[in-house]
């Protein structure tokens, strides 16, 4: 039986929910605009969530204001993919979130009165640290014991769901609720433009003329089952979390390497994991943030992995932006759908392939196809890829 | 629980102690001043000179602990990296709030590269070479204990030996935040990085083994919960020879010792309570058994079981 999906969550700049989000991903609507939420920053376009802190908040029920906006994020998806399960005493349950800013959206806040020594409020830093925003997240839906936070820069929302996983398969917890979650601030969006890959036009990946990254925000979540917890919740499994993988590039600290070394080992062994060969993945729901140096690797490690019969993918960045630390699990939720209801996602704003690769995405939406095996990337700072294989359940 | 036990093959810490390569430092050590400083090893002869001018201190930190881990084993490469780290690269974190807060035009990148949490984990992999496992786990006092339950995961799951370690650095702006907050504060704040080689053989000269580590977050613990961990493990807490303890002593064992008076404070300080613990039962005959009870945080219980192995 393994490991089961039994409920999904997501928010992001496509839509509050998961069908708001599949309602978009079918009509080829992109959340990525001009930045209405997030004050003063020199970012042209990014994909917001469309709803302010205190609408949140109120949707939400949370009463302090001293909580990030990731946490905010987080809590919307992980409700909706907790839905109507309830504690348990006997069903052991942990919460794994991935995050890499963190509570950064208060503490820009903070430190800008700071430095202005114009009364800042201290206590906007007690959500600074990434694991407060995961501890809040399970104070509200009521989860204790197994709480942690991974914080790999990119891809780690698919490193969560695998921790999830393998604690499972472990006989640690019974049931998991992973995922990701990252609010947009002036802090990353600063960084990627100090990086020089952060594009001023709509993001384009694995197209010729790409330049660079739209930053997006949100958060994904999935629900974890075992075979124990099965059997007492009674939960229909929707996928399989079958393969997972993680591997080193080793090339540079943020640069991938131009033959996709770590990129390739994460796929295979990923799809090694998953017991089943590479012509049996129906779509890939690749890491194509639009930069220069992602899309270049990437498309090299997939030409590693499945030589000239690579099959339907496509990169969902264009639709959301790239949320860092919740893509991988966002993206984890974007495959799901693409099984559940045989899918596969346009690549929006693609023209012409890479000269030194050659390799065309997806750039309409696909209905006809079986979808019954997905491989999503993710790959980060630090040289950290990730990948994970769903199946649908059988 | 019946799982195998894990062996502890090497350790290295830098800290504001004398623990850097000086293997028995437990022995003599002394409660950590207010004055003190961190104790920094020659760096050049862990790290090439190019890449260490490019380095924040938390990653030569980082860095020199790990090769030096790896040297110790006599293990060529570990099958994955794994880090705890509670608060991130605060240095560089800062440097670049305060950059993006007041520069206007271009930003250097450097300090937003370097004030990702896993970058010490990605340099490591970097200065090694390594393209296994390598993960960063953040969750406030207990990422340590994270980190040790993932390397721990990962030898039952077929590896053979993985480096696993904590660090976390102090800058300035913290004993402000912390008298702001109302932090209660029984020890200075301090940086440190700890690394270990956790393996699932026994290596020639492991003196320790790793038998247990728990965590349990978001609710209130009690004695309870400490009972049921020794219990587990088919121990009493008359058989703790001693228990390392941030927050409460645990009643009922031979001896209690406050780690953070040796350590100071810092979210990942057990992990030094953990090489101190090694350091101990690699030089003292008469301890077995040694509790880490990592209460540094209410809410927050982190238990971690060594046993001496026998020679």
């Amino acid at each position: 039986m393994g490991v089961c999906i039994t409920g999904i969550g997501v928010v992001s700049a496509i839509g509050m929910s998961v069908d708001e989000n599949l309602s978009a991903l079918r009509d080829g609507r992109t959340g990525i605009g001009p930045l209405h939420y997030l004050r003063g920053t020199k970012a042209s376009l990014a994909g917001e969530v469309k709803a302010s802190n205190d609408e949140l908040r109120a949707a939400l029920g949370v009463g302090t204001e001293y909580v990030s906006r990731t946490s905010l994020l987080g809590l919307q998806a992980a409700r909706e993919a907790w839905g109507a399960n309830k504690r348990s005493g006997v069903i052991r349950t942990g919460l794994i979130s991935a995050t890499s800013v963190g509570g950064m959206d208060r503490s820009e806040v903070f430190y800008k009165d700071y430095l202005a020594q114009s009364n800042p409020d201290y206590r906007l830093l007690t959500t600074h640290d990434s694991g407060s925003t995961t501890e809040r997240i399970a104070k509200e839906l009521g989860i204790t014991g197994y709480i942690n936070t991974l914080s790999t820069a990119c891809s780690s929302g698919v490193n969560a769901i695998m921790l999830g996983a393998r604690l499972i398969l472990q006989g640690v917890l019974d049931r998991v609720l992973v995922g990701g979650s990252d609010a947009l601030s002036g802090f990353t969006i600063d960084g990627f433009r100090s990086l020089m890959i952060y594009d001023d036009q709509w993001c384009r990946p694995f197209d010729d003329s790409r330049a660079g990254l739209n930053l997006g925000e949100g958060a994904g979540f999935l629900l974890l089952e075992g075979e124990k917890s099965l059997e007492l919740t009674g939960n229909k499994p929707i996928c399989n979390v079958s393969g997972w993988a993680n591997a080193a590039d080793a090339y540079h600290q943020t640069a991938s390497s131009p033959d996709g070394k770590g990129a390739t080992l994460a796929i295979e062994n990923a799809i090694r994991r998953a017991g089943i060969g590479s012509g049996q993945i129906s779509y890939v729901n690749a890491h194509g943030t639009g930069t220069k140096n992602n899309d270049h690797s990437e498309s090299v490690a997939l030409q590693n992995v499945f030589g000239s019969h690579i099959p339907p993918f496509s990169s969902t960045k264009a639709f959301t932006g790239h949320t860092l630390a919740a893509a991988g699990s966002i993206e984890a939720v974007f495959s799901v759908l693409a099984i559940q209801h045989n899918l596969i996602f346009p690549n929006l704003n693609y023209h012409t392939p890479i000269a030194e690769t050659g390799l065309v995405p997806a750039t309409q939406l696909e209905t006809g196809l079986e979808v019954n095996a997905v491989l999503s990337n993710s790959f980060g700072f630090g040289g950290n890829n990730s990948s994970l294989v769903l199946t649908k359940y059988e | 629980m019946n799982k195998p036990a894990l062996y502890l093959s090497a350790a290295s810490s830098i800290s504001h102690q004398p623990t850097f390569g000086n293997p028995g430092f437990s022995a003599a050590l002394r409660p950590v001043e207010a004055s003190s400083a961190l104790i920094s090893p020659d760096y050049k002869a862990y790290i090439e000179a190019g890449l260490l001018r490019r380095m924040s201190k938390l990653l030569r930190m980082s860095v020199a602990c790990a090769k030096d881990c790896i040297e110790q084993a006599g293990i060529g490469q570990p099958d994955a990296i794994v880090v705890g780290t509670g608060l991130g690269c605060l240095q560089d974190t800062e440097k670049f709030l305060n950059t993006s807060l007041t520069v206007e035009g271009l930003l250097p990148p450097t300090s937003f590269i370097q004030s990702t949490h896993n970058t010490m984990a990605g340099q490591i992999s970097l200065s090694l070479g390594n393209h296994g496992y390598n993960m960063t786990h953040t969750q406030n006092t207990l990422s340590f204990e994270y980190a040790l339950l993932d390397a721990a995961m990962l030898l039952r799951e077929g590896d053979r030996n993985v480096l696993v370690g904590a660090a976390d650095e102090h800058i300035d702006i913290l004993e402000n935040i912390a008298v702001q907050l109302g932090f209660e504060i029984n020890a200075p704040l301090t940086s440190a990085t700890s690394f270990f080689v956790l393996s699932a053989e026994k290596q020639g000269s492991a003196k320790a083994a790793l038998a247990d580590v728990y965590t349990s977050g978001g609710t209130a613990y009690g004695q309870e919960d400490i009972d049921a961990f020794l219990d587990r493990n088919g121990l009493r807490a008359g058989d703790i020879d001693l228990a390392l303890c941030a927050g409460a002593p645990v009643p009922g064992v031979t001896r209690n010792l406050d780690y953070l008076s040796l350590a100071g404070t810092y979210p990942t300080a057990s992990a030094f309570a953990l090489h101190y613990a090694v350091d101990l039962l690699g030089t003292s005959g008469e301890i077995k058994n040694v509790l880490i009870c990592n209460g540094l945080r209410k809410s927050n219980l982190g238990l971690t079981l060594l046993k001496a192995i026998e020679a």
